[in-house]
C-alpha cells in the first residue's frame, strides 16, 4: 500500500510535469499519432490481461477515436515507439490520470475555445470553469477528497461519446442512472451524510414518466435542476429560479405573491415545499383547499384567511371543471349522435383556456386571480351546455319524429298484407 | 299426369311464397336497421375532417397575421408570414390543449396558458409545449383556400 502510495505521488509529478512539457499542441489529432503508426494499440490490444486490453476495444466506439485521437493524446508516450520504451515520462507519459490530473487531462483541450473550435465548435468550453464551482469540484480542491466524481466519472474514459447518443451515459435518458451510480450507492455516500433515495425517487415523477414514458426528451433529468458540470443544490432562494426555467407562469406568479417572501423568511425553498423536489407528483385540483389530503391543509386552517383562500380556489376550479366537463360531455354526445355541434365545440376551447389559467393563477394565492379566469370559463362553459342541450333536444324531437314514422310505415305495410291475404282468400259459399 | 302437374305448381308455389317472405324480411331489415344504429349511435367519434375550404379568401389575410378558423370540430390558424407565405397549423397547444395565438410583436406563435412559444413551422421552440404543432398544407384555388391534413 505504501509504495502504491510512493508510485502515486510521483506518478502525480511526473504527470503534473508531463502536461506542462506537452502542451496542447502535442495532443493535436493531426499532428498526434494518428498520422503514424500506434503502437499503443497494436501492442494492448493482443495483451490477454483485460485490463490493458479492455479500453483498446471500448476506445473504438469513443467520439475521439473517431476525431482521431489515440491514446497518447490522454495517456502521452510515443505511439511510434514500440515495446516500453514508449512509455517513458520522459517521452510525455503520463499514465493513467486520476483525481485533480483527469480535471487538467480533459480540460487541456476542452477548455481551449481555439482548439476546440477546429472539432466542434458548437460544443462550449466552461467545463472545467464550471466544475470548480460544483460541489464536486470544490471538495476536491478544498479537502483533496478524490473520491468525488470527475470527468471520467460521468464520461467512460474510453466510451465517450455525444450527448445526444442514446448509448452515452449523459444521454437524458442515462442521466438519473449515471448520477445514481454514486448517489444511490449508500456506501460509497454514507461518509458525506446525504440521502440516496434521489434516484428512486425521481423515477417516481411527473418529470420522469414524461421523459422515459412519454419520451419528452425537454423534460429535466437531474443536470436539469442542479447543472451538469457545476452540480450543485438548488439554494432555498433560487429553487423558483430553477423550476421557473420551464414552469415560467407559475414562477412568476409565485415571486409576486405573499408567500415568496414568507417562505424565504421561514428558510423553506419556494416551489418544492408544496411539490416536493424529486418526486413531484402529477398535480391535481384535489391537492388545492384545507381539507385532507390538500397541500395548504398542511399549513393553513379551515376558516382562518389563507385556508378562507384556498377554499375559495378549490371551489372556483371545481365549478369550472365540472361545468366545463358537463358542456364538453353534452357535446361529445350530440357529436357522435350526428348533430352538428362542431362550431359549439371550438368555442368551448375558450373555458377549457380559462380553467388551464386558473389553475395556474393558484400560485398568486389571490381569490380575486383566480375567480376572474373562472368567471370567465363559466361564461363560455354555460353557453356550451345551452347549445349541447339544445342539440340533444333536437336529437331527441327527429328521434321520436322518426319513431312515429317508422311506425306509421310498418302499420301502411301490415295493413296491405292483410288487404292482400283478403282479396286472395276463397269466397265460401253463402257469403255476400 | 294430372296429379304431377298439381305437385309441381304448389312446389313453386312454394318457392314464391319463400322468396317474396325472405324478401320482405330483407326489406323490414334494411328499413330498420339504419333506424336502429340512428337511434343508438356509436361510442366512437365520427373521422375528424380532412379538408376544409375556409369562409375567407386570400386578400383577406394580410401579411403578418392570422386568423382563427375552424377544423373540424378542433381550431386551427391560419398564418400569413411576413415573406407572403400561407401556412395552417393546429391551434391546440401541445402542452395542456390551451388555443394558442399568433403574436404579431412576435412574430410567432404564442399559448397564453403557460407561455410556451412555437415557430412558424409549428416547432416547439422555448416553454413546457413537449411537441410541435400539427401542421396542414394549405392550397390557394382562386379566391378560395383550401386547408388539407397532410398525409
Amino acid at each position: 500500500m505504501r509504495a502504491r502510495g510512493t508510485i502515486g505521488g510521483v506518478s502525480g509529478l511526473v504527470l503534473t510535469a508531463g502536461l506542462a512539457l506537452a502542451g496542447p499542441g502535442r495532443l493535436d489529432a493531426q499532428g498526434g499519432a494518428a498520422q503514424g503508426a500506434d503502437n499503443c494499440r497494436t501492442c494492448h490490444e493482443v495483451i490477454t490481461v483485460e485490463r490493458l486490453a479492455g479500453p483498446v476495444k471500448a476506445y473504438l466506439a469513443d467520439v475521439h477515436a473517431a476525431k482521431g485521437f489515440s491514446c497518447a493524446a490522454c495517456h502521452g508516450g510515443d505511439p511510434a515507439v514500440a515495446g516500453f520504451e514508449a512509455m517513458d515520462p520522459a517521452r510525455g507519459f503520463v499514465g493513467v490520470p486520476r483525481g485533480r490530473t483527469i480535471i487538467q487531462v480533459c480540460g487541456r483541450c476542452h477548455a481551449d475555445a481555439g482548439f476546440m473550435h477546429r472539432y466542434n465548435p458548437a460544443l462550449r468550453v466552461d467545463q472545467v470553469t464550471e466544475y470548480q464551482t460544483s460541489v464536486h469540484g470544490q471538495r476536491l480542491a478544498q479537502f483533496g477528497d478524490t473520491a468525488v466524481a470527475t470527468c471520467a466519472s460521468c464520461h467512460p474514459a474510453h466510451g465517450i461519446r455525444p450527448a445526444s447518443d442514446p448509448q452515452s451515459s449523459v444521454h437524458p435518458l442515462n442521466v438519473a442512472a449515471t448520477c445514481g451510480r454514486c448517489h444511490a450507492d449508500a456506501t460509497r455516500m454514507a461518509r458525506y451524510g446525504i440521502p440516496t433515495d434521489q434516484r428512486d425517487r425521481y423515477r417516481e415523477s411527473v418529470h420522469w414518466r414524461a421523459l422515459a414514458d412519454r419520451g419528452d426528451q425537454s423534460a429535466p433529468t437531474c443536470n436539469d435542476c442542479h447543472g451538469n458540470h457545476g452540480a450543485a443544490p438548488p439554494g432555498v432562494t433560487w429553487v423558483g429560479n430553477v423550476c421557473g426555467q420551464c414552469h415560467a407562469v407559475m414562477a412568476d406568479y409565485f415571486a409576486r405573491s405573499p408567500h415568496s417572501d414568507i417562505f424565504n423568511r421561514m428558510g423553506v425553498p419556494g416551489c418544492a415545499t408544496c411539490h416536493s423536489n424529486h418526486a413531484i407528483a402529477a398535480v391535481s385540483d384535489t391537492l388545492l383547499g384545507v381539507g385532507e389530503g390538500t397541500i395548504c391543509g398542511r399549513c393553513h386552517d379551515v376558516g382562518v384567511s389563507g385556508g378562507a383562500v384556498a377554499a375559495t380556489m378549490r371551489a372556483g376550479l371545481d365549478s369550472l371543471g365540472g361545468a366545463f366537463a358537463l358542456a364538453d360531455s353534452l357535446l361529445t354526445r350530440a357529436e357522435r349522435a350526428g348533430m352538428e355541434v362542431s362550431q359549439a365545440q371550438v368555442d368551448l376551447g375558450a373555458a377549457h383556456n380559462a380553467l388551464v389559467q386558473a389553475r395556474a393563477a393558484i400560485h398568486t394565492f389571490r381569490a380575486d386571480s383566480v375567480g376572474a379566469y373562472v368567471a370567465s370559463g363559466l361564461d363560455v362553459a354555460d353557453t356550451a351546455i345551452g347549445r349541447g342541450k339544445k342539440a340533444l333536444d333536437d336529437l331527441r324531437f327527429r328521434r321520436v319524429g322518426l319513431g312515429i314514422s317508422v311506425g306509421l310505415i310498418l302499420l301502411l305495410i301490415t295493413g296491405l298484407i292483410l288487404k292482400i291475404r283478403q282479396l286472395h282468400a276463397p269466397v265460401l259459399e253463402g257469403e255476400p | 299426369m294430372n296429379s304431377r302437374t298439381t305437385g309441381s305448381r304448389g312446389s313453386r308455389r312454394r318457392f314464391v311464397n319463400w322468396l317474396l317472405g325472405t324478401s320482405f324480411g330483407g326489406m323490414v331489415l334494411s328499413v330498420l336497421y339504419p333506424v336502429t344504429r340512428y337511434l343508438i349511435p356509436p361510442h366512437v367519434a365520427e373521422a375528424a375532417a380532412s379538408s376544409v375550404t375556409l369562409g375567407f379568401g386570400p386578400a383577406d389575410i394580410a401579411p403578418g397575421t392570422a386568423k382563427i378558423f375552424k377544423f373540424g370540430n378542433r381550431p386551427a390558424l391560419l398564418v400569413r408570414t411576413v415573406a407572403g407565405e400561407l401556412r395552417a397549423l393546429s391551434a391546440t397547444c401541445t402542452h395542456l390543449g390551451c388555443i394558442v395565438q399568433y403574436r404579431e410583436d412576435l412574430g410567432h406563435i404564442w399559448c397564453a396558458c403557460h407561455n410556451g412559444h412555437f415557430d412558424l413551422n409549428g416547432r416547439n421552440i422555448a416553454g413546457p409545449p413537449p411537441a410541435p404543432l400539427e401542421t396542414y398544407l394549405v392550397r390557394e384555388s382562386g379566391e378560395q383556400i383550401v386547408v388539407t391534413k397532410g398525409a
